[in-house]
C-alpha cells in the first residue's frame, strides 16, 4: 500500500464521479504542458494544491511531500539547461536560468494535474474507467494485474523489512546491506507466491480468467462541479492565451 | 449418497513433499464436517481439492457420485456449487470496497445488478460487516477482513462451504456470531466442511470430525464422541477436550 493508494481510497473526493476527476487532472496537466510555464504553470499548480487540500482534504504537509518526491529527476533534468559546450568550453548559458526555471515550473504543474487525478481516485475506478471509455479488456487486465501486483509487492516488501527490523536485522548499515540484499532475493518468489494464492482465491469465486467485474456504486456527474470544473480549466487555458499575446509581457520576465 | 467425496486422494506437491496420503473422505449433505490435524498435517491441501483447485496426484473426487470433469466449464459448475474461504483473507480481497468484492461472486454467478446488491447486502448483514460496505478493503483488521472475506462466498449461497480456519483470530464473540450465521446458511441448505485448531469448538459445532495427522486420516466419526477421546487424538498428536 503505497501513500498515493491509501489517499485515493480515504480522500473526500473518493466518491465523486470519474469522469470530473479525470476532466480536472488531465485538463491541468494538459494546460501545463501546452502553455507557457509562466504565469500559466503557476497558476495549474495553484489550482491542482487547492484541488487536493481544501477539496479532497488531503493534509498540505502530505500533498508537498508526493509533489516533491518526482522533484529530484525534474531538478537534475533542468540543471542541464544551465550550461552549455561553447567556444570556450563549459559555460553558463546565456538565457539557462529562465529556461531551467521554466522547465522545472512546467513539469511541477504537469505533475500536480496527474496527480490530482490519481490521488483522487481508486487505480480500480481508473481501470473501470478506462473499460467504460472502451479501451481494449486486454490492456485494462494487465493495467489491473500490473497494479494489484505492485501493491502485493511492496506489501511484501514492507511485511519483510518490519519482520527483518524485529529481529534486529537493520540495526547498523552492515546488517541494513545484507538484509536488505535478503529482502530483495526473496521478494519475486514470494510475491510470485502470494499472486498465484489470490488466483486460488478469485478462481474459489467464479473467476475463469475473464473480467474482473465488481459493482461499482454508480457516481452520477455533479452538474455544479462538472460546471466549476470546466469553468477554472477555460479561465486557466485564456491566462496561457492572453500570455501568448504578449499581454502579460512584464510578468512574464519575473522568473528570470 | 454423498455430496461430495474424495476417494484414494493423493497428493504430492511439485518439488516432491507428499502432502495426502491415500484420502478416502465422504461428505454427506448437512452433516458439518471438522477437519483436524497439527500444522502441515494436509488440511489445506485437502480442501483445496474439493473445489478443484488442486488436481489429485492419484485417485479421484466425486461430486453426488460422479467423477467430476475437468474442463473449464465442469470447473466453473464445481465451483458454483462448493464454496472455498481460504485461511488468510488476504488472498482473497481484491477490490477496492467490501461492498465492490463481495458482489465479484454473485456477479460471476450471473446475477443481475439487483439481485448481485441484494445477495451483497445480505451477506454483509449477516456477518455483522453492513457498516463496513463502504471501506476499503486494505484498511481493515484482521478479524474484518476474515468476516469480509467469509461474506464473499456465502453471498454465493453454494451447495457446500468449505472453511480453512475460520474462526482462527476472531475475537470470542466474533466467533459465536460467525457460527451463528454458518447455521443459518446452513439452515437454508449449504453444508458446512472447515478447518480448525479449535477442539472445544469443533466439539460444540461439529457433527462429524476427521483427524488427519502427516497426509492421512487416522480417525474419524462423530465429533461428540472422537474429539474427548484422549487415545484417539493423541495418535493425530492432539489434546482430548475434557468430556
Ligand atoms: N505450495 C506448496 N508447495 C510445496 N509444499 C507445500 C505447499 N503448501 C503446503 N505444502 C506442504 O504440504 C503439507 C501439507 O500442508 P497444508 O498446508 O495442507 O497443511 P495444514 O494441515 O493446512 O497446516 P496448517 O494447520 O499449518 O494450516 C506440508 O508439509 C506443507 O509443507
Ligand atoms: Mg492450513
Amino acid at each position: 500500500m503505497t501513500p498515493i493508494d491509501r489517499i485515493a481510497a480515504t480522500n473526500r473526493w473518493r466518491d465523486h464521479s470519474i469522469t470530473e476527476k479525470a476532466l480536472l487532472g488531465l485538463g491541468l496537466l494538459g494546460l501545463a504542458l501546452t502553455t507557457p510555464p509562466w504565469p500559466t504553470a503557476v497558476a495549474v499548480l495553484a489550482v491542482a494544491t487547492l484541488a487536493v487540500t481544501r477539496g479532497a482534504g488531503v493534509p498540505v504537509r502530505v500533498w508537498v511531500k508526493i509533489l516533491a518526491a518526482p522533484l529530484g529527476f525534474v531538478l537534475t533534468g533542468a540543471a542541464t539547461l544551465l550550461i552549455e559546450l561553447g567556444p570556450h568550453g563549459i559555460g553558463f548559458a546565456a538565457d539557462g536560468l529562465p529556461r531551467a526555471a521554466g522547465l522545472t515550473l512546467r513539469a511541477t504543474a504537469a505533475v500536480s494535474g496527474l496527480l490530482t487525478l490519481t490521488l483522487t481516485t481508486p487505480a480500480t475506478d481508473l481501470v473501470a474507467g478506462l473499460r467504460r471509455w472502451k479501451v481494449p479488456a486486454e490492456i485494462v487486465e494487465i493495467a489491473l494485474l500490473t497494479h494489484r501486483f505492485l501493491l502485493l509487492a511492496g506489501d511484501t516488501a514492507s511485511a519483510m523489512h518490519t519482520a527483518q527490523t524485529a529481529r534486529l536485522g537493520h540495526v547498523d548499515w552492515r546488517r541494513r546491506i545484507r538484509s536488505t540484499g535478503l529482502l530483495a532475493a526473496n521478494l519475486l518468489p514470494r510475491t510470485l507466491d502470494r499472486a498465484r494464492r489470490l488466483e486460488t482465491g478469485l478462481a474459489a469465486r467464479g473467476w475463469n480468467g475473464a473480467s474482473l467485474a465488481v459493482l461499482t456504486p454508480k457516481r452520477p456527474v455533479s452538474p455544479r462541479r462538472l460546471a466549476a470544473i470546466v469553468a477554472t480549466l477555460a479561465a486557466l487555458a485564456a491566462l496561457g492565451l492572453a500570455d501568448a499575446d504578449g499581454l502579460l509581457p512584464m510578468l512574464g520576465m519575473l522568473p528570470a | 449418497m454423498s455430496l461430495l467425496a474424495a476417494e484414494a486422494l493423493t497428493y504430492v506437491y511439485p518439488g516432491g513433499v507428499p502432502a495426502l496420503d491415500a484420502i478416502d473422505l465422504e461428505i454427506a449433505r448437512g452433516r458439518r464436517l471438522a477437519v483436524l490435524g497439527p500444522n502441515g498435517a494436509g488440511k489445506t491441501t485437502l480442501l483445496l481439492h474439493l473445489n478443484g483447485t488442486l488436481r489429485p496426484t492419484t485417485g479421484r473426487i466425486l461430486l453426488e457420485g460422479a467423477a467430476v470433469d475437468w474442463s473449464r466449464a465442469g470447473l466453473s459448475a464445481w465451483r458454483r456449487r462448493v464454496g472455498l474461504v481460504l485461511q488468510d483473507a488476504d488472498d482473497q480481497l481484491f477490490a477496492p470496497t467490501v461492498f465492490e468484492d463481495v458482489s465479484f461472486g454473485p456477479l460471476n454467478l450471473g446475477l443481475g445488478e439487483a439481485e448481485a446488491k441484494a445477495r451483497v447486502e445480505e451477506a454483509l448483514t449477516a456477518l455483522g460487516i453492513a457498516d463496513l460496505a463502504g471501506r476499503a478493503t486494505h484498511m481493515l483488521s484482521f478479524g474484518q477482513k476474515k468476516r469480509a472475506a467469509i461474506a464473499g462466498a456465502i453471498a454465493m449461497r453454494p451447495e457446500i462451504l468449505l472453511l480453512d480456519e475460520p474462526t482462527a483470530g476472531l475475537d470470542a464473540r466474533s466467533a459465536r456470531r460467525l457460527l451463528a450465521t454458518l447455521e443459518e446458511l446452513e439452515a437454508r441448505g449449504t453444508t458446512l466442511v472447515f478447518t480448525t485448531h479449535d477442539v472445544a469448538m469443533a466439539h460444540r459445532f461439529a457433527h462429524d470430525a476427521v483427524l488427519f495427522a502427516d497426509g492421512r486420516i487416522v480417525a474419524r466419526g462423530p465429533a461428540s464422541e472422537l474429539l474427548v477421546d484422549a487415545e484417539v487424538m493423541d495418535r493425530a498428536g492432539l489434546d482430548a477436550v475434557e468430556g
